[in-house]
């Protein structure tokens, strides 16, 4: 019941919403008219003359005939205005990349220097790559450059990477005329990038490893203790750890006390460790554990069985809250 | 070290066994936060100890700085009679603001008590004479202040927070068997 209510409300924290995917496919639609208007206003290279006054059958002629229509340079244009095309281009196709970045970011995770950077960032990179264009001599130059500055930069989280080389990459494609290309990975980033967060893909061990390696309907507990194998419980074993609880153990004498103890854990607990043994020293004797009972026997349960069972040498069993 | 003076009998409103290896008893007044603080304590120390521990409560109301101790001390007794002590003792510590006349009726419907009973004891001051023996008590057995705790007969004047309270009374229980 509470894995339900846990999954319900993971759901709706993680809820993309009609509204920007609507938004998303609006915007996405209206670049794609206007760049494809702007190709045709501002063709990179000479547009091949037409021939006559009616618009060929196929598309590709009839594309190249339009284009030739309505060509306000149609010799090729000037080069600064074509450089402008495609960091308009590059500026277009990344913001959605960076919208995506604020959708998927908590406020703590949250990073505004890096949606600043992947907005600018592809248009730097389209501009580099039009002064660099065919020339080997300053594609030398700027790698040259490059290795001279350091660039030096935590990110928050290992994701952001991803953003920073998504938005490289449409820079480049803007940056050779491959603007299809651009649109394309931008397209498939969102997509890509707005299903894993949805998802929260890989967030839980447990959860990604039922998905990814058991069969459907196995039953997850059962083929995991089988996967762990021995009973105690693993150091660095994270999940484990998490559902764990710490027991205190107040006893009479440990060297009676503890073989009694640990022998109701066997049998009761899905797992346990000792963490700590304090005998002697004026205090009580206790033995502390960290202990996952069985869901059969519940943690009140074994508590209650190590009164029982353990006495006379068990005093308590306490359950201290975890220590903030 | 002063000596709970009178002991625990049959009198005192107790929970646990009789023959529990601890006896914890707590001299206590409703509207006193530190004794609230201790109530959860407390119940912790009932789930963790178990068998091993009997809890009593006997009263303590501080009139001067406490006004509504005293009236609900008379409803935890009155609910009492009826067999609902600890139901009210629960209710009144985790409802501590809630403390009036009016509140005081409906905490005791709440705990499921006969409220034209419970209105006619309250008037009759049936329960004062208890009330005024534990607090008695308290004076005899040197408590003066909320909360006052006996462990085994003997007074604890360690702190009250969970680590100290559960190692004395452990170690009382340990005490107790050997």
């Amino acid at each position: 019941m509470a894995q339900q209510s846990k999954e319900a409300a993971r759901a709706a924290v993680r809820e993309i919403g009609r509204l920007t995917v609507i938004r998303l496919t609006l915007y996405y639609v209206m670049a794609g008219v206007l760049l494809l208007c702007l190709s045709a206003l501002l063709p990179s290279d000479a547009i091949r003359p037409s021939g006559g006054g009616q618009p060929p059958t196929d598309i590709t002629g009839a594309i190249e005939w339009f284009r030739g229509q309505v060509a306000m340079f149609p010799g090729g244009a000037p080069r600064w205005l074509d450089a402008l095309f495609q960091m308009i281009s590059a500026f277009l196709l990344v913001l959605p990349l960076a919208f995506v970045y604020v959708r998927t970011r908590t406020r703590v995770k949250f990073d505004h220097s890096l949606v600043q950077t992947v907005i600018v960032l592809p248009i730097v990179v389209t501009a580099i790559l039009v002064v660099v264009r065919d020339s080997l001599a300053l594609a030398f130059s700027l790698a040259g450059i490059v290795a001279a500055v350091r660039f030096r930069n935590n990110l928050k989280e290992s994701g952001d990477a991803v953003y920073i080389f998504g938005s490289i990459g449409i820079g480049f494609a803007t940056g050779i005329h491959a603007i299809s290309v651009a649109a394309v990975l931008s397209v498939v980033f969102v997509v890509v990038e707005l299903a894993l967060w949805k998802f929260d893909f890989s967030a839980e061990f447990d959860r990604t490893f039922a998905r990814l390696c058991l069969p459907g309907g196995a039953d997850l507990a059962e083929l995991q203790a089988m996967r762990d194998g021995a009973k105690p419980m693993e150091s660095g074993d994270d999940g484990e750890e998490k559902r764990s609880v710490t027991l205190q153990v107040y006893v009479d004498k440990v060297a009676d006390a503890r073989p009694r103890i640990e022998a109701i854990l066997d049998r009761d607990a899905k797992r346990w460790t000792l963490e700590d043994v304090v005998d002697g020293n004026g205090v009580s004797p206790r033995l502390t554990y960290r202990v996952r009972a069985k869901k059969s026997i519940g943690m009140e349960g074994l508590r209650e069985r190590l009164l029982r069972e353990g006495a006379p040498h068990v005093v308590a069993a306490d359950e201290p809250p975890p220590k903030s | 070290m002063s000596r709970l003076t009178p002991p625990v009998t049959e009198r005192d409103h107790a929970l646990g066994p009789a023959d529990a290896r601890v006896t914890l008893v707590e001299f206590g007044d409703y509207e006193c936060p530190h004794c609230g603080a201790l109530h959860a304590l407390i119940h912790s120390a009932q789930k963790a100890f178990g068998g091993n521990l009997r809890f009593v409560f006997r009263h303590l109301p501080l009139r001067s700085s406490h006004p509504h101790a005293l009236p609900a001390a008379k409803a935890a007794e009155a609910a009492g009679a009826q067999g609902k002590f600890w139901e009210m003792h629960d209710r009144l510590y985790q409802r501590q603001s809630e403390l009036t006349d009016e509140d005081l009726k409906r905490h005791a419907r709440v705990a499921g008590v006969d409220a034209d009973r419970f209105e006619q004891e309250l008037k009759e001051r049936t329960h004062e004479a208890r009330i005024r023996e534990d607090m008695t008590s308290a004076a005899e057995s040197g408590a003066k202040g909320t909360p006052s705790l006996f462990i085994n007969g003997e007074a604890y004047a360690g702190p009250l927070e969970r680590e100290e309270l559960f190692e004395a009374l452990a170690h009382a229980a340990v005490a107790a068997k050997s």
